[in-house]
């Protein structure tokens, strides 16, 4: 049998339980609209202007920048740890194997120490709220 | 090396049937994945409702639900039909299909990396080439449903929940995935049935008992590793800053109510037992354990149920880290420490090889 039906069969159980839970749901729960229940939680108050498009913190993106290099990175690992057993038993030398490796490792650890220098994995401080601190700790 | 042909559940189900031919195969897997989707429902079942608030009673010394049933076990239906019974609430603003996709997507990725688990007794959906990658794979879906909930929510506590979310899920990828991926440096293969099968070797023998060559034994610091990147993947404490309900209320769930509550968390402890089924299958022998290999199952359960208690003992026990110290850990010592686990074995594994 093709493994990917029986892979497909439970892509199709994880859409179809939740949607039916929804669907279940949606027989039995009242539907009681009243004015102002359905304003977005902000601790009580009413809500200043909309989340979309207030600022966060530029580290976020960052770190999604570092993480798209490291990550095709481990793409190109997998191969290299598959075969490197068999290869090793079918008598290819060790370092015929290893350096190609150790060497993509090394450039991708010196980016990472580069983006380390930066500050890219520190955490950005706001100047303006390190002048309001009231209490110095750090 | 010839790979080992493991008859797949699906499998067996249809050489019971008295057909054959392509639609016998698609009913077979359609069976066979029902069953073993309810199976995870019901885990889930008793560790939501019931078995995380006994664990955190036990922990802080309370006494928690005890009314409906034996030890309170009743009032997993009773939560059941409360949670599902809620109003669903819309809220003003709210990116309408993005808002509903993610409540769906959490399960559907904790539930599709299941697919190439081996649970013991035979049970296990399908056994791909690509096996443990896939389960990697399916488990980081999340991070999209997350950044989804989180954007669409139209809330700023949701807003900053799914961007930590995403942060902290990229951040502790990288050591997952490199962690795992030494373990393939034993194995020479990513199916899961081999990694199972090779970790059933014996390692030492103490005292006439077998000790099997599990890699959590051959190499507990991997294990270690990859323990705690797990524990950050699934959000659990001291890496539940996603969530974080006293900065954040809920982070990227604070507008979900009604059946999308229930999808998220039922998400979420899928999630939780699928990151104890992939360090089950990579470090932990898989389904193995003393007996006849058909009590597989129970030992399985047993080993995602450890995992499960190991999260909430973490829950309870250690504080939160802050969102700097968060993304620092991850970056700086997670990701560093995993390449030198993945080197050292590598020269390990050719110096012995």
């Amino acid at each position: 049998m093709n493994q990917w039906i029986a892979v497909g069969a439970l892509a199709l159980m994880g859409v179809g339980i939740p949607l039916g839970m929804i669907a279940v749901s949606s027989l039995i729960r009242p539907s009681v609209p009243e004015q102002g229940k359905s304003s977005t939680y902000e601790s009580g108050e009413i809500p200043t202007k909309s989340a979309i498009g207030i600022q966060f913190n530029i580290q976020y993106y960052m770190v999604a920048l570092l993480f798209v290099v490291f990550d095709i990175e481990t793409v190109l690992l997998f191969p290299w740890t598959v075969i490197y057993q068999p290869a090793l038993e079918s008598g290819v030398g060790l370092m015929t194997l290893l350096f190609p490796m150790l060497v993509f490792i090394g450039v991708l650890v010196i980016g990472l120490v580069w983006a380390w220098r930066q500050g890219a994995v520190k955490w950005a401080r706001s100047e303006a709220a390190t002048r309001r601190k009231t209490e110095h700790n750090s | 090396m010839t790979p080992l042909q493991v008859q797949t559940f699906p499998e067996a189900i249809a050489a019971m049937l008295p057909w054959s031919g392509l639609w016998v195969d698609v009913l077979s897997a359609l069976v066979g994945t029902f069953l073993v989707a309810n199976f995870l429902l019901l885990n889930t079942a008793v560790a939501g409702p019931w078995a995380k608030r006994k664990i955190t009673a036990a922990f802080t010394d309370r006494i928690s639900v005890n009314r409906m049933g034996p030890a309170g076990i009743l009032t997993i239906p009773a939560d059941a039909v409360r949670l599902l019974s809620k109003e669903q609430i819309i809220p003003e603003g709210v990116d309408r299909p993005a808002w509903d996709m993610g409540p769906i997507l959490i399960p559907f990725s904790a539930l599709l990396g299941f697919a190439v688990i081996p649970m013991g007794s035979g049970i296990q959906v399908a056994d791909p080439e690509v096996g443990i990658a896939f389960a990697f794979a399916a488990s980081s879906i999340a991070s999209l449903g997350l950044i989804m909930m989180g954007y669409a929510s139209n809330n700023k506590y949701s807003l900053m929940g799914g961007l930590r979310a995403v942060a902290s899920n990229i951040a502790y990828e990288i050591p997952l995935v490199v962690t795992g991926v030494s373990v393939i440096l034993f194995t020479g293969s990513l199916r899961t049935s081999t990694i199972v099968a090779e970790q059933a070797q014996p390692l030492v023998t103490l005292w006439g008992v077998s000790i099997p060559q599990w890699f959590a034994f051959v190499n507990p610091f991997a294990f270690a590793l990859f323990t705690v990147a797990n524990l950050a993947e699934v959000g659990r404490n001291p890496f539940d800053i996603p969530e974080a309900p006293t900065e954040l209320v809920a982070g990227y769930q604070t507008e979900y109510s009604s059946a999308y509550f229930v999808l998220i968390y039922l998400g979420e402890f899928i999630h939780i037992f699928l990151g104890g089924a992939i360090a089950a299958t990579l470090f932990l022998g898989g389904p193995a354990g003393p007996g006849p290999a058909a009590l597989g199952i129970v030992w399985f359960t047993a080993k995602i149920w450890a995992f499960y208690l190991f999260t909430q003992w973490a829950r309870s026990a250690i504080p939160r880290l802050r969102v700097d110290q968060f993304i620092e850990i991850g970056w700086k010592g997670m990701l560093v420490l995993s390449f030198a686990n993945l080197v050292l074995t590598a020269v390990i594994v050719g110096v012995l090889a």
